[in-house]
């Protein structure tokens, strides 16, 4: 592994995040030769996803803010008299204000290590069942709790991505979790209880009244278990990300949860949105009345565009002026607008509002009743599995690799290569950037915006329902006007984003101030920050607030919507990507990485449908598998059958 | 990605990922020609575009497996997997080159690689064989079977074969005897995948759908 790349290629790609790795899947897919390089050890740039102890490395490597030492600009030498060199930047920029907070004790915690690969079984062979398999679970939490300060068991701490870590048995980890849940249910509408039905694997025990508490050494040492993403995104059921994905097969690597509710915060309480039809009806918060003009309004927004006498006369309004004329309760008018629409209240206009709500009911019921989906493993999977989809048609991939420099032609003003850490000139026809790599002279008359985010791990929901195993989407609207509007995501355990009896909480909003400055006024009302006993006894009542066991905040860049003609003088032939936006869904990244692939590629489809893999199946005994017998897979992940496969080709 | 099963007596049906994993030029991409090419070369199609190829084993009168054989595509040369790649595999073979002692010194690299980022749902590594390829060039300085044996043991390899991809040497072998691995694992965890409200994004989902109304 230790030879050269080779120095020629079609394209070269620098930097790993969602938009830079679907044009070189696109790019390699329509036969270019391709080569992708990161510079970090890790895949996904700002789009990445790590374990806790990933993130734990991140955090301190962007606090360090290590200067990187000035290189001895030997790769000068390298540019020839008719040439020119773009030199382009070591030193990551993009994140700030990086601050992480311990809500539990630390203490013992100092030694233990990410359970890695060596795991607790040391039989192998297979031969174990799955009581004993149990009950050396048991048994290593117990060592654990003895040992804590010695290593626990074998550790091997480097580990970026865990796998399929979910399904310890049933059972002993439930105890951890379950706590008043059983009698929690006031809001929970018809779409909770039909999800309950095959989601509840581990829920219901009703166990010890006294909870047993996550320590911060389970934390680190199931550290793999969790995905934490640095952004945090859902796929909208009908947006441009599923589109592409299933129109590029690249579906086929990945998995999908829908979220399974919609929720609001409103009056100081977290209540459920009800967005079908199905959920309106059942909805116990609504009154009757109240349902039948939610319905009339939405089937309204459905076909909005037909009747524009209805709305004309407030075209200029606000979206929320627009409702208060509507036939509509406060209650149903915070609703549509934070939750549906997902509009600002004191910008969005009406054709906005009714726009994003028909695009938010047109989603529902494709996957399921919420119009989101979220990737298992987390958000940075999508950006891998794109990469994948490059590589296996040829694409050429090397991380940890940095780039010196674009060589630009003088006489043309065309890039032609690039001279990486080694020295080694590689020569390239089209080169796109992902823009945190961009120079400071290169972007001197750019105005950046931030995005504010908080990731934290707490030990509850925050609409506590039967089942624990709950996606919720919540948008927190400002409390002030001028105040960003803060979405957050909840994810639970079987999204493998997070480890049992934890959940994942990830929090959004676009700056104003430092992400802490931001987001903690929130935090503070929908959860509990300060250490846990006194406050439990003073809370006694049902409506205790989940509690933080550990948060970290940060400022990201949002470099979305810059024009690239305010870059300080870029060669034609190498395209810009933007980081991650501030936006819930992904349409941005999507629309991007296609603009550019047809600026570069003009006659190349975008992506089309590779071969199925299915189509060079061997069969030892000489029939190919069409056996209908076969096509009714029990097995829910199988891939494509062939009869689909064939539909499939159809499908452009 | 634990094999499905249908009813406990009708014919089971198994679907395993195996990774092939091992240094440029170990063979890795010939053995899974060999061994799923061997008797329909005429259908072969170039590897380029396709990240798996499918052997279908009828391993007994009940039991049907789907082996689909990931091999790491433009990716090996500097060592950079996705998780893709590795993410919900039930077995591997690691591959060497017999006649080049470099690649069996890298050997132990890619088993920890291979631990690092995937486990069996139970938290075990997954069952990984360890293949001496191109023993048909053998000469007699390599290592000594009771040597292999002890590695194996050492470095968690539930066994190893001398193989050839160009004479067809153990290779259903090692691939029979890797799946029988799998095949116990899956036996003692037979359960373990029910969650059910995972989705896999169809091609067609609306087609899907109104297919499964009309029934």
């Amino acid at each position: 592994m230790a030879d050269n790349l080779p120095s020629e290629f079609d394209v070269a790609v620098i930097g790993t995040g969602l938009p830079e790795s679907i044009i070189a899947a696109a790019c390699s897919r329509s036969g270019q030769r391709v080569l992708h390089v990161d510079l970090r050890s890790y895949y996904g740039g700002n789009w990445a996803s790590f374990s806790f102890s990933g993130l734990l490395s991140w955090i301190k490597e962007k606090q360090e803010k290590t200067e990187v030492s000035e290189e001895s600009g030997d790769w000068r030498k390298l540019i020839l008299e008719t040439e020119e060199a773009i030199s382009l930047s070591k030193k990551d920029t993009t994140i700030q204000h990086v601050e992480d907070v311990c809500y539990i004790s630390q203490d013992s915690a100092e030694d233990v290590e990410e359970a890695g690969a060596l795991s607790k079984l040391p039989d192998l062979g297979g031969s174990v069942t799955n009581e004993t398999a149990q009950q050396s679970e048991k048994g290593c939490l117990a060592l654990d709790k003895q040992l804590l300060g010695t290593k626990g068991c074998e550790m091997s701490p480097e580990t970026i991505a865990s796998n399929d870590l979910e399904c310890t048995p049933e059972g002993e980890d439930t105890e951890v979790i379950s706590e008043r849940e059983s009698s929690y249910d006031a809001t929970s509408g018809h779409s909770t209880l039909e999800i309950e039905k095959t989601d509840n694997a581990s829920t219901t025990e009703v166990s010890n009244l006294e909870p047993k508490k996550i320590t911060y050494s389970q934390i680190v040492k199931e550290g793999r278990r969790f995905n934490i993403d640095l952004v945090s995104k859902v796929l909208y059921s009908r947006g441009l990300l599923i589109d592409l994905l299933i129109k590029s097969n690249v579906s086929r690597y990945a998995e999908f949860k829908n979220a399974t509710r919609i929720l609001v915060f409103r009056e100081g309480k977290v209540e459920q949105v009800p967005c079908s039809r199905a959920d309106v009806f059942n909805s116990k918060q609504l009154t009757m009345i109240e349902k039948r003009m939610l319905m009339k309004f939405l089937t309204f927004c459905l076909e909005y565009e037909q009747h524009p006498d209805e709305y004309q006369d407030y075209k200029d309004s606000t979206f929320s002026q627009y409702l208060k004329t509507q036939k509509l309760t406060p209650n149903l008018q915070h609703f549509i607008l934070h939750s549906i629409a997902m509009v600002s209240e004191s910008d969005s206009n009406t054709t906005d509002g009714l726009k994003a709500t028909k695009k938010f009911l047109h989603c529902l019921g494709r996957y399921g009743n919420t119009p989101f989906l979220f990737p298992l493993y987390g958000q940075g999977e999508i950006s891998q599995c794109f990469c994948r989809m490059c590589a296996v048609f040829g694409g050429t991939y090397c991380l940890r690799h940095s780039i010196q420099c674009l060589v630009v032609d003088k006489e043309s003003g065309r890039c032609k290569a690039i001279i990486d850490h080694f020295g080694q000139r590689i020569s390239a026809n089209y080169f796109v950037v992902e823009d945190s790599y961009l120079s400071e002279e290169t972007c001197t008359n750019i105005c950046y915006r931030q995005i504010s985010r908080a990731v934290l791990i707490t030990d509850q929901s925050v609409l506590k329902t039967q089942s624990d195993q709950q996606i919720s989407v919540l948008t927190v609207p400002p409390v002030e006007p001028g105040q960003p509007v803060v979405y957050v995501i909840e994810l639970c355990s079987s999204t493998m984003t997070c480890m049992k009896g934890t959940y994942l909480v990830h929090l959004t909003c676009s700056s104003t101030k430092t992400a802490k400055e931001d987001l903690e006024p929130v935090i503070q009302k929908l959860f509990i920050l300060n250490d846990a006993k006194e406050t439990e006894s003073e809370n006694g009542g049902g409506l205790e607030k989940p509690r933080v066991l550990w948060a970290v905040y940060f400022n990201m860049r949002d470099s979305a919507g810059i024009d690239r003609n305010s870059y300080d003088s870029l060669p034609p032939n190498v395209y810009i990507c933007s980081g991650p936006d501030c936006a819930l869904g992904n349409d941005y990244a999507v629309k991007q990485a296609e603009t550019i692939f047809q600026e570069m590629f003009p006659k190349e489809e975008f992506c089309p449908p590779p071969p199925n893999p299915e189509d060079i199946v061997y069969d030892g005994d000489g029939t190919q598998p069409e056996d209908p017998g076969f096509s009714i897979s029990p097995e829910p992940e199988a891939e494509p059958l062939p009869e689909e496969s064939s539909t499939e080709e159809h499908n452009e | 990605m634990a094999g499905g099963g249908g009813g406990a007596a009708e014919c089971r049906e198994h679907l395993f990922k195996v990774l092939v994993i091992g240094e440029l030029g170990v063979g890795k991409t010939s053995i899974i020609k060999r061994y799923v090419h061997q008797l329909f070369s005429q259908h072969y199609r170039a590897t380029i575009g396709v990240d798996f190829a499918l052997k279908v084993l009828h391993w007994d009168s009940k039991t049907l497996v789907r082996l689909q054989l990931w091999d790491i595509a433009g990716q090996e040369r500097f060592g950079n997997m996705t998780r893709v790649y590795y993410k919900e595999a039930v077995g591997a073979f690691v591959v060497f080159d017999v006649t080049r002692g470099s690649t069996f010194e890298a050997v132990s690299k890619w088993k920890h690689d291979l631990d690092s980022k995937v486990l069996l749902p139970n938290g075990s590594p997954i069952p990984a064989v360890l293949l001496a390829n191109k023993c048909d060039q053998k000469k007699d300085n390599g290592q000594t079977p009771s040597q292999m044996d002890q590695f194996c043991r050492e470095g968690g390899f539930v066994g190893w074969f001398e193989t050839s991809a160009k004479d067809n040497i153990n290779i259903d072998e090692a691939a029979r005897f890797l799946v029988e691995n799998i095949l116990a694992n899956y036996r003692s965890f037979p359960n373990e995948d029910n969650d059910v409200s995972k989705l896999k994004l169809d091609p067609d989902p609306l087609k899907a759908e109104s297919k499964s109304q009309c029934c």
